[in-house]
């Protein structure tokens, strides 16, 4: 199991057209844990974990991960990114996309060896998707489209993965398979950083917990920081999510649903 | 020979354009080539006051650097100033190209340069211009241009091909394990302004248009591999140059203009066609299920 920290982020702010995306987020996260990144729409969930891995040039303060510096430990970093963020009309196949992940160890030029091949091919495994090797991208479904992407990620065999968004517009199936894999690569002692917005899954999902509106609410363990008063104070005054939070409070007392 | 020599050159421009430009539609880019054939123009006046002579190289280094100034601007206005893509290319290139045109009108009427042959350019020209080593003719000065060209673009597309496939796909992932998405970015639109400045005293800049948008357009539908729609793109321009060439000759029309009907039209075939397909395909389906 990895010890020590993960993530560290000193003042970290992000300014876009004269508002902050995020202001002064300054945190430590440990390291070989399913961590969540929560908050409401517009919150800059997002943000900070490009931010974090330099996607975006901070306004002011920096990110360390694993104590160094973002260009010291690329290639053990690796990035989920929302899967509506790329065209799935491009002409490639599953294979194709998972071997990207072996792209940033292999350097551009080199041809995929044979370890290479091995690597994309147990990926493909762990996400149940060996059969759609050869399936053209576009022919995907939303839950597979997320397993290729989370495929790509473990080819990287990286220490750390930022995952944003992975439960959006899956199947339940899918879902299930997702957190499995998670908590299987959390006990390999790999650390997760999952940008989520379901409050009802958050609890069963995550060991830790940020909660992010524009500003750091509250960062710590799942049991200590998970509680109406912090998401009340995350997820503001608007209604529906007021309501939100009561109603999961009450399922929290008086539980309908088994595991 | 001369009709060999116009469809080689013809099919030099077709290969680079069709190579930049499957990158371009994927990037929804294909515009920029349009932007930068027109915005070469300023540069091209502005070396050819500075030497007075219409020589290659200097018209070549003006172009160049106009063609990478749109670039920046509609880098700038899309990422800094967040306007939208489109608006961005609108803007940029018509004002550097109309700034083009005030420059030749400007500077009188007894200059050698002509704007109509800017965006149509004279293909049948291209073989009384020829090169020569010692006595001996070795063929069209453009032919010479246009193959070292698309050795440059190849060879450059081959070194940095997982890049620029990385780039494309998904800028956030290649963001994230360390590619420089911006620099890949220009070294794209270098290859763009490249090829659409060597080319378009040849075919003019609506030809070079046509190659970078539909060729590979039509190779999209054909293929599920990126790096076969690239192959199918570049032969699918070879195929309308030769088409289109013996079009003009039967018409005695314009033959950039004869080339660019033909890939329009092999664009509506084939999209025709796979239509049509998929209607069976989905026919098929309801049938089976039924």
């Amino acid at each position: 199991m990895m010890t020590g920290n993960s993530v560290e982020t000193h003042n970290l702010t992000v300014i876009y057209n004269k508002k902050p995306a995020i202001w002064n987020i300054d945190f430590t996260l440990p390291a070989g844990k399913i961590i969540g990144v929560m908050g409401p729409n517009g919150s800059g969930k997002s943000t900070l974990l490009k931010a974090i891995m330099g996607i975006i040039e901070p306004n002011i303060g920096y990110a360390k991960i694993f104590d160094k510096d973002l260009d010291d430990v690329r290639e053990r970093v690796s990035y989920v990114p929302q899967r509506q963020s790329v065209d799935w009309d491009f002409p490639a196949s599953v294979w194709d996309v998972v071997a990207m992940g072996r792209y940033a160890r292999k350097g551009m030029l080199k041809r995929l060896s044979a370890e290479d091949k091995s690597i994309i091919e147990e990926s493909l495994e762990k996400v149940n998707m060996t059969a759609f090797a050869q399936r053209q991208i576009s022919q995907l479904s939303g839950g597979q489209q997320q397993r290729v992407f989370l495929a790509r990620a473990l080819a990287q065999q990286a220490d750390i993965y930022f995952m944003d968004e992975p439960f959006v517009g899956v199947d339940a199936a899918t879902e299930e398979a997702i957190i499995n894999l998670l908590k299987s690569m959390r006990d390999q002692g790999k650390t997760l950083i999952v940008v989520h917005h379901d409050l009802h899954t958050a609890q069963d999902y995550f060991e830790w917990m940020v909660l992010l509106n524009t500003r750091l609410v509250r960062v710590g363990p799942v049991e200590d920081v998970f509680n109406q008063e912090t998401l009340t104070e995350t997820y503001g005054g608007t209604l529906t999510t007021l309501s939100k939070v009561a109603s999961l409070l009450q399922e929290k007392s008086f539980p309908m649903r088994h595991k | 020979m001369n009709d060999i020599w116009i469809i080689i050159t013809a099919s030099l421009v077709a290969a680079n354009a069709a190579i930049l430009g499957s990158f371009l539609i994927m990037r929804r880019m294909a515009m920029v080539g349009d932007a930068i054939s027109h915005a070469v123009l300023p540069g091209i006046v502005i070396a050819y006051f500075l030497t007075n002579s219409r020589a290659s190289f200097p018209m070549l280094m003006g172009a160049a650097a106009s063609g990478m100034i749109v670039t920046t601007f509609i880098q700038f206005f899309n990422k800094k100033v967040k306007l939208q893509n489109d608006a961005s290319i609108g803007i940029s290139y018509t004002f550097l190209f109309a700034v083009g045109i005030i420059l030749i009108s400007f500077f009188g009427s007894n200059v050698d340069l002509d704007q109509e042959c800017v965006l149509y350019g004279e293909i049948a020209y291209v073989p009384i211009d020829t090169l020569f080593i010692g006595e001996l003719n070795i063929g069209p000065r453009q032919f010479w241009i246009l193959l070292t060209t698309l050795i440059i673009i190849v060879s450059a597309v081959i070194m940095a091909y997982r890049k620029l496939v990385l780039t494309t796909f998904d800028e956030a992932f290649a963001s994230a394990i360390g590619i420089n998405v911006v620099f890949w970015q220009y070294y794209l639109m270098a290859g763009v302004s490249l090829t659409t400045v060597v080319s378009f005293e040849s075919v003019g800049a609506v030809l070079v248009i046509a190659f970078i948008a539909g060729p590979p357009a039509t190779a999209y539908l054909l293929t599920h591999s990126f790096k076969r729609m690239i192959y199918l793109s570049i032969l699918i321009g070879i195929v309308c140059s030769i088409i289109g060439y013996y079009t003009a000759v039967w018409l005695n029309g314009s033959i950039a203009g004869a080339i660019s009907s033909v890939i329009g039209l092999v664009f509506a075939i084939v999209f025709a066609v796979d239509l049509f397909k998929r209607r069976q395909v989905s026919r098929q389906v309801t049938q089976t299920s039924n």
